[in-house]
């Protein structure tokens, strides 16, 4: 069995348990074990890194020192601490200077970073590790009815020169694993685009008009569901569907999914054991669609 | 060898420099010194009758070394060369020194210290002629006939002069045909007259009345005597020196020959077709063909990764005159020429790794060369821009600059010559279809030679769009069959969404297929950018390190056709220059490896800038280096190298230097310690004389010339010290402007190296610097001087342990 | 005297002077270090989200204040906060500058200079009250076992403090802006 440090991050546990439940339901049937380790703090993303760019990238070495002591690579479940993590690894792995600098603030709580383990995003697990064969081969309740609009998030394929995990401009491991599971990965308007999430809070009413884009032109597509592989962009897409229906008037029930829940389902997970209520929109249309 | 009989004449300037400098106390040195026979003064004597004076002195037998302090040296050493060498006295015991520049202007404010430093100065000279050996001159093999590498416009217009000038000349070009890029351009900016000319170039055929110098209906390529054409062809192995080369060549079967009378028959029968690359695969060509209209030579080509060859053969069945042979095989053509042109030209940049442009995705979205190709009336749309899709006619084209070029990602460089093309573009489509929508996005309009801001002027009237703004995406629109460009317009600070029936991408120009393979060939060496480097674009362009290998056109770097030409008729100059005399007269200032002490570490071949040096099997199983007079140049970096001392300059030996060294240390009356500078006769030796020329620096700073930075060894640095310096400096080119390639960066390792040596010998490694300076920055020599004088004084006395 | 013209109807007459430090500091800023690469293609806004949708931000013109010494205005101004981080730009920029990266140096300085907006505060204070920029509730936490998952182990909020004290973090927060 392969294993992993899990790098759970804030959002999940704060507010997505759903993910979180999908996530280890799913991994540990394709023979993924994932270990919990103690004192992993947040990633350091963007808010952090806004705040002091220096300070986010000592967190996020913290975090892999704590990696690097058990000898785990790591493996994440949101992109967006995929990124600052990911990030941070190969610049410090490959930038002598600034490893010198951050392992000096590191000193201050006795760790040093090595640059020894890897960090993973666990399509790539997925992908490499577990295999699409395998993956087939638990197959309970194949997606083939479903036409699912995927929406990796910005942060798994950009900036692509850290974060080497797909081609940024035609990216293929996020539908390749939604077509595994039987369902369709249909093309549609700016795909790559982001959700408009991070702007929340400061500037919601431009938040608000990037998500109804993306909300439009997956319906638009005649998607059955967008699927998801981060909570903040989740958060956005699902729960401003409810924005978008005060604020624009329009209704488009797009049920939002995330891909360890799809994962789940196909593996033969039921659905009660999901805790599917956390989605604003319902996913009724999707369950029947999955049999 | 006879014993030295030394003759010192010093200059005095009309006697301006004796106001500062002891001329009577230098004298009476001089007197003391064994072995010189004459000392004399005068006001100069690099010409009159100073000059005559030393003549005679030399033809009486009086002396036989001369040592001359003159006033003006750089051209008095040269005038005085003249004189003694005809003199009968070998050039190599002549030494002629600075003492203006280099002692009594900068040292004015200490003429007691200054008249000290003119005795060393004069010591080291007369030390370096007493040691010398006579010179010998060589005389190399210049073969009066060039090969030139590529058939495009430079190849040809090189290949015309030489072969016009009398030499014989071998022009080999990989493809079948002549013509190379710009050929299949239909049009040449500024002045828009035919490309076609130049797949059969102009002559100045005097067989032929002539109605125009400029149009070229009248090509004669072939019948130009001397010139030999040899296409289908490319250079496999050079051997052999400058002037004497062997040049192997690999000829590939043509399969037809010259019977040909091009009727085309063999086309019409042939079953095979292939995507045609000289359309830009546009169309496609059969496996027989030939490039239309005009081309040389006329004679069809098979293509022989496309035929089927006997087992067809339907070809041969047709044939006229009988001209296809299907079982012709390769040739390997040996050539002996005395100097090569390379002028492979360039090509254009693939972008379909800028993906978001999705080229080669999008069929409609193409490059300059396939829409060079629907313009062309003879092109395989017969003069339609057509959309490559659905074949219907584009009216909406938008051009994209810059893709590929001023990316770090790709190409960082300018590539120089695409506004003019996307310009010269957009107004050809515009003549023939005035109510085509064209837009041009850019990042900056680059029209800036002769005649090409009129092209712009031109695009604007014509009603043609300019969008500031680089496009990030192209977007197609299944639906309708669009393209859209998604570009902001940055004037307007207004995003666009421009739909486009054909998006023409100007991608870069980047070096030719097989460039890499040829300088390795060659010897010759490719710049960051891949393109062929000029050994110094604003003083020896066309020059590679190699001497008789020249490079000119698109290979050295994009260009227009005018600049191309000029290109190319300088690198023809150059090759005449070099083998006009048919024969290579070379002064041996050359280095040469004692093969005895050769431990076959092999470091110097690598070390040498200019492939001089070579292994030679000794016996036994062991090689030892050998120097190509020929090919050396003097500088010393192999002396610098070796870790044995197993070589030496025959200008400039060990035992020479170790001698200068003591001499210029000694003569040390005044308390002030002493500097040692070693400068190299280039960029580091301007610096000193224009330092000498109008500033000051202290008198204590003692200066020893060699060729190139790099002969030194950390060995020099300590006999220096332990002669008496107190600190020593190194004053070479900067790094990346050495005029010996790698002299001065070989040399900055050896400081560093020698630090670390003098730090474990107890010994202050800052008592040694390396300066990197040139002519323009006698100032910063100035106060390195006196940097490192008040830095050794702090110091205190050397103590060697 | 600098008139700039920005999203068409909002004209600036010479307000703050121009600071020719301004570039000197961003480029000695962590994350800044490629600014002065810039040269206005304008790759960067079309691929822009958020440029796309709104006026009050836009890549390329905020780099162009920055090029031209306008600090005022951009420590002070609303749109560095505006950026999505999605890099989308980056990626796409010629010049490989890291514009995203730029963006983030920016805002630092803006803090340091004291102008902070309350939502980023209110990031911070859960990083150092709970090593979590969106804290968990007891709540949430409690729920954790009714869904079959195992309890959360507690996160190293001491060590990330002694990291926060060491960079100077903490002390950025105090200044309000």
């Amino acid at each position: 069995m392969a294993s992993y440090a899990l790098f759970l991050g804030c959002t999940i546990p704060a507010r997505q348990p759903q993910y979180e439940i999908a996530a280890r339901k799913a991994l540990a049937k394709l023979g993924i074990e994932l270990i919990d380790l103690e004192n992993m703090t947040c990633c350091a993303p963007p808010p952090v890194k806004s705040i002091d760019l220096e300070t986010g990238l000592a967190i996020s070495a913290y975090n892999i020192c704590l990696a690097e002591e058990s000898d785990l690579d790591i493996l994440t479940l949101c992109v967006g601490c995929f990124e600052s993590l990911a990030m941070a690894n190969n610049l410090l792995k490959e930038n002598q200077q600034l490893r010198k600098r951050i392992n000096q603030i590191l000193s201050n709580v006795g760790k040093e970073f090595k640059g020894t383990i890897e960090v993973k995003h666990y399509l790539g697990v997925l992908l490499n590790d577990v295999g699409v064969e395998k993956i087939r081969q638990n197959l309970v309740k194949p997606l083939s009815k479903l036409k699912v609009a995927a929406f990796s998030g910005c942060h798994l394929l950009r900036p692509s020169e850290l974060l080497r995990f797909d081609d940024p401009e035609r990216p293929r491991v996020f539908d390749t694993l939604i077509e595994t599971l039987g369902a369709k990965s249909i093309p549609y308007k700016n795909k790559l685009r982001c959700c408009g999430g991070p702007l929340r809070g400061y500037a919601d009413d431009i938040a608000l008009a990037i998500t109804r884009d993306k909300i439009v032109n997956a319906y638009n597509a005649g998607a059955d569901c967008i699927s998801t592989l981060c909570p903040f962009c989740f958060l956005t897409l699902d729960l401003g569907q409810m924005l978008i229906k005060t604020t624009y008037k329009e209704e488009y029930n797009l049920p939002i999914i995330h891909y360890a829940e799809l994962l789940s389902l196909s593996l033969g997970v039921e659905p009660k054991e999901l805790a599917l209520d956390f989605h604003k929109v319902k996913l009724d249309k999707v369950l029947e669609k999955i049999g | 060898m006879e014993e030295a009989r030394i003759g010192v004449f010093l200059a005095d300037s009309g006697g301006q420099l004796s106001k500062i400098l002891d001329f009577e106390s230098i004298t009476e040195f001089l007197r003391g010194i064994p072995g010189v026979t004459l000392v004399q003064r005068a006001s100069e004597f690099w010409r009159g009758y100073g000059l005559k004076t030393i003549i005679e002195a030399v033809k009486s037998g009086k002396i036989n070394r001369v040592v001359v302090a003159e006033g003006i040296p750089k051209i008095g050493e040269i005038a005085i060369a003249k004189s003694i060498n005809s003199a009968g006295l070998d050039l190599s015991f002549v030494e002629v020194l600075d003492l203006k520049s280099h002692c009594a202007w900068p040292h004015r404010d200490s003429p007691r210290e200054a008249t000290e430093k003119a005795k060393a100065m004069l010591l080291a000279a007369i030390e370096k002629v007493r040691l010398s050996q006579p010179i010998e001159k060589a005389v190399f093999p210049a073969v009066k006939a060039v090969l030139v590498i590529g058939g495009g416009v430079a190849g040809m217009q090189a290949a015309e002069d030489l072969a016009d000038m009398g030499f014989q000349v071998y022009l080999i070009e990989k493809e079948p045909f002549l013509g190379g890029l710009a050929a299949r351009a239909v049009r040449f900016f500024p002045t828009d007259d035919c490309a076609v000319c130049i797949q059969s170039p102009t002559s100045d055929l005097k067989t032929v009345t002539h109605t125009s110098r400029k149009c070229i209906y009248r090509s004669g390529i072939s019948e130009i005597p001397n010139l030999q054409i040899l296409t289908n062809s490319r250079i496999i192995k050079l051997e052999g020196e400058p002037g004497n080369f062997k040049v192997t060549i690999e000829k590939k079967p043509r399969y037809v020959n010259d019977r040909c009378v091009a009727c085309g028959l063999c086309a019409t029968v042939c079953p095979v077709e292939v995507p045609d690359e000289y359309n830009a695969k546009l169309t496609t060509r059969k496996a027989i063909y030939m490039n239309m209209p005009l081309v040389y030579p006329p004679i069809y080509v098979i293509d022989g990764s496309a035929c089927k060859f006997h087992e067809c053969a339907k070809c041969v069945e047709v044939c006229p005159t009988n001209a296809i042979d299907l079982n012709q095989k390769a040739e390997t053509i040996i050539l002996n020429v005395g100097s090569i042109i390379v002028a492979t030209g360039f090509k254009e940049f693939d972008p379909s790794v800028i993906k978001e442009y999705h080229y080669g995705e999008y069929p409609d979205v193409i490059t300059h060369l396939e829409l060079a190709r629907m313009i062309d009336s003879f092109g395989p749309t017969g003069g339609k821009i057509i959309r490559p899709s659905d074949k219907k006619e584009a009216k909406r084209i938008v051009f994209i600059q810059c893709v590929g070029s001023r990316d770090k990602r790709w190409n960082p460089y300018c590539s120089g010559i695409c506004c003019m093309i996307s310009l010269k573009h957009a107004a050809l489509i515009k003549e023939v279809h005035p109510d085509a929508d064209i837009t041009i996005c850019y990042i900056d309009i680059r029209t800036t030679g002769r005649e090409h801001e009129y092209y712009y002027e031109k695009a604007r009237e014509m009603g043609i769009k300019f969008v500031k703004g680089r496009p990030t995406e192209i977007l197609h629109d299944p639906a309708t069959n669009t393209l859209i460009v998604d570009v902001e317009d940055e004037i307007l600070k207004r995003f666009l969404e421009l739909e486009a029936d054909l998006v023409v991408l100007a991608a870069a120009m980047v070096p030719s297929d097989g460039s890499e393979e040829l300088a390795k060939i060659l010897g010759i060496e490719l710049d960051k950018d891949g393109f062929f480097k000029e050994y110094n674009s604003k003083l020896r362009p066309t020059e590679t390190k190699i001497r008789g290998i020249l490079i000119c056109g698109g290979a050295t770097f994009p260009k227009d056709v005018p600049t191309a030409s000029l290109h190319a008729h300088s690198a023809a100059i150059k090759a005449a220059k070099f083998l006009n005399e048919g024969k290579i007269v070379k002064d041996l200032k050359v280095a040469y490896v004692n093969e005895e002490y050769c431990g076959d570490c092999e470091c110097c071949p690598v070390t040498c800038p200019y492939g001089a040096i070579s292994l030679v099997p000794s016996g036994n199983g062991h090689f030892v280096a050998r120097v190509s007079p020929l090919k050396c140049e003097g500088c010393g970096i192999c002396v610098g190298t070796c870790p044995v001392g197993a070589i030496e300059l025959n200008h400039l030996t060990s035992k020479q230097i170790s001698a200068q060294i003591k001499a210029l240390l000694s003569v040390n009356e005044t308390p002030k310690p002493k500097v040692l500078a070693i400068y190299c006769s280039e960029c580091g030796g301007t610096a000193l004389d224009s330092a000498g020329m109008t500033m000051s620096y202290p008198a204590n700073v003692r200066a020893l010339k060699v060729p190139c930075t790099g002969v030194i060894r950390a060995q020099h640095i300590l006999e220096a010290f332990k002669a008496g310096a107190q600190g020593v400096m190194i004053v070479g080119c900067k790094p990346e402007g050495c005029h010996y390639e790698a002299g001065s960066q070989m040399a900055k390792k050896k400081v560093e190296l020698t630090k670390a040596l003098l730090a474990a010998y107890g010994i202050e490694p800052d008592r040694l610097e390396m300066f990197n300076l040139i002519y323009i920055e006698g100032d910063k020599f100035a106060e390195a001087a006196r940097m490192m004088s008040e830095r050794i004084e702090k110091l205190g006395p050397l103590v060697i342990a | 005297m600098i008139i700039l013209l920005m999203a068409g109807d909002f004209v600036r007459d010479g307000g703050g002077k121009s600071n020719s430090d301004f570039i000197k500091n961003v480029k000695e800023m962590l994350g800044g270090e490629t600014i002065t690469s810039c040269y206005q293609c304008g790759t960067c806004a079309s691929s822009c989200p958020v440029a796309k949708t709104t006026e009050r931000f836009n890549p390329r013109q905020l780099l162009r204040i920055a090029l031209l010494g306008e600090s005022d205005e951009i420590l002070s101004g609303d749109a560095i906060w505006l950026c999505s981080s999605c890099y989308n730009c980056q990626e796409r920029c010629p010049q490989k500058v890291e514009i995203a990266e730029v963006i983030f140096a920016l805002r630092n300085m803006a803090i340091r200079a004291g102008k902070i907006p309350q939502l980023y505060i209110d990031f911070a204070n859960g990083l150092m009250n709970e090593g979590r920029v969106v804290p968990v509730s007891k709540f949430v936490e409690k729920k954790r076992a009714d869904y079959g998952l195992p309890p959360l182990k507690p996160t190293g909020v001491e060590q990330l403090r002694k990291i926060l004290a060491a960079t100077g973090f903490d002390k950025l927060i105090s200044k309000k802006g």
